[in-house]
């Protein structure tokens, strides 16, 4: 059987009716007059307060009661279960097994852009949760006590999720370079081996602080959660104001670690083929000369530009706080670099958006066709007598992908702005000055935008 | 033709020009805030 390798950006090349590079001439001018506007218009804080609406007490109870929970819980282990065993037992064939298209398009896609509309929605479906506090259940009706947990280091907060998020992304790109790209069976392997520390770790913190700090899947697909319009508080359903909860989502330490590596890794992957190909390739010829064979230096050359993404991420948005820390009345240095680390989150969600959209549109049409009808791949199920189906590529041109993604990126930016703008209020009640502190944001924000548009551009053009 | 055949080398120059002229205008308000600093603020 012949297959295409797991690509993740399909790119095209456009027909535009101006170059690429006055996008982003004309997306700094909207991000300018967009900084005016909320300087002129915004003078205080509208965002640290949810404005909380609690939803239908019977909606309440059906959505959070424990059926449905259960209910949703053993569907996520159903559903990893499924893509384990296509893993183990299915084709080779990244494009034609179950397991990659939904463990890192459906899910590691998917989670991220219908959460930041409508909130968390992997935490009812989080396998390991529902295990996890299964576990603890049948713990606490047979000992008649609550386990015991470990207390958590309170330093070590988010850094977990964040390693764990450049992990998976190595696992996907970069562990698979120089082929085909990464296996059905490596990915469940992967899987497993996840799935043990996972619970070994809830065992030893807890279910809830374990979701909540270091789980990866918990924390990304969290974050941009945060953003959504939906979330729970004290056992009842709320509706909150868009994008207020992710102002209190960054006070844990390592939640700047997370959404910096999000926007890294995407950089990383958008680039790989595209603008940093050729530093790719200088480096992984020198790493062969120093004596490192060529699987391996793909390898280490890939690896060491993905920790330069994140290095040179964390540097723009570094001097940005810097620079705000000379403005009169700042607060310490620390204070600013966790304060402002959630304005990070719409860049993240619109760098994500912009670089795989399109691979999203067309990977489910196989996910919801031939996958679910023969996740093995192996071309003797059809389950839903939808085998035969084929992706169609031609409903989305070249064109109205470049204008989502351009779209994206300003929408992200201006939001992000629009979080700086209000955190700034909170420290500096002078609206004069919380805009003065705002200039460098508003450079760390064209910066980022430049910066995806010329990755999109590269890798487009 | 030869000298514009490496031009798309330095196309990233294009996307710089917007972040070089925000950070020019902060450095210049920065400067301009510091030699005139406003009433009852300390210099």
């Amino acid at each position: 059987m012949s297959f295409i390798p797991f690509a993740h950006a399909l790119a095209s090349r456009q027909d535009l009716p101006i170059p690429a590079w006055l996008f982003a001439w004309a997306a700094s001018i909207v991000l300018i007059a967009s900084f005016f506007a909320l300087s002129a218009a915004w003078r205080e804080p509208k965002l640290e307060d949810e404005h909380r609406r609690p939803l239908g007490e019977r909606l309440s109870g059906v959505l959070l009661g424990l059926p449905l929970q259960i209910l949703c819980g053993a569907v996520g282990v159903f559903l990893l279960g499924v893509a384990i065993y296509a893993g183990l037992d299915g084709t080779e064939a990244p494009d034609r097994n179950f397991a990659l298209t939904f463990l890192f398009v459906t899910c590691w896609l998917g989670f991220p852009f219908f959460s930041a509309v409508l909130g968390d929605l992997f935490r009812p479906f989080n396998p390991w949760r529902a295990v996890g506090r299964a576990v603890g259940a049948g713990f606490s009706a047979i000992a008649r006590q609550r386990p015991a947990y470990l207390p958590y280091p309170e330093r070590l907060g988010r850094w977990p999720a964040a390693i764990g998020l450049l992990g998976v992304v190595w696992l996907e790109v970069i562990y698979g370079a120089g082929g085909i790209g990464i296996e059905p069976h490596a990915t469940a392997v992967a899987a497993l081996v996840y799935s043990a520390y996972t619970l070994a770790m809830m065992a030893a913190f807890g279910v809830e602080v374990w979701c909540e700090r270091g789980e990866t899947f918990s924390v990304y697909f969290g974050m941009f959660g945060h953003l959504g319009i939906f979330g729970s508080r004290e056992g009842r359903l709320v509706r909150r104001r868009p994008l207020s909860a992710t102002t209190s989502w960054a006070t844990i330490p390592g939640s700047a670690a997370v959404v910096i590596a999000s926007i890294a890794t995407t950089s990383f992957d958008g680039g790989q083929e595209g603008a940093f190909k050729d530093t790719l390739e200088s480096l992984v010829e020198w790493l062969a000369d120093a004596g490192l064979g060529p699987t391996a230096s793909l390898r280490w050359g890939e690896t060491l530009l993905m920790l330069a993404c994140f290095a040179g991420v964390a540097l723009v948005y570094l001097l940005g706080i810097r620079g705000m820390r000379t403005v009169p009345g700042a607060p310490p240095l620390a204070k600013l670099r966790v304060g402002f680390a959630h304005t990070l989150v719409p860049i993240a969600l619109a760098y994500l958006v912009a670089h795989y959209f399109s691979f999203f549109v067309f990977q489910e049409q196989a996910q919801f066709g031939f996958l679910l009808s023969d996740p093995l791949g192996t071309g003797t199920t059809d389950l839903f007598g939808t085998a035969s189906w084929e992706v169609d590529y031609s409903i989305l041109s070249a064109n109205t992908i470049w204008y989502v993604q351009v779209a994206a990126l300003v929408i992200g930016h201006v939001v992000g702005l629009m979080l700086a703008h209000d955190r700034a209020l909170v420290f500096w009640p002078d609206y004069r000055k919380a805009t003065a502190s705002q200039y460098w944001m508003l450079a760390v924000m064209v910066a980022f935008t430049c910066f995806g548009l010329y990755l999109l551009s590269v890798s487009n053009g | 033709m030869l000298p514009f055949a490496h031009v798309a080398h330095y196309l990233w120059t294009l996307y710089v020009i917007p972040i070089l002229i925000v950070a020019v205008a902060i450095v210049r308000s920065m400067v301009a805030q510091r030699r005139a600093p406003e009433d009852g603020e300390e210099p």
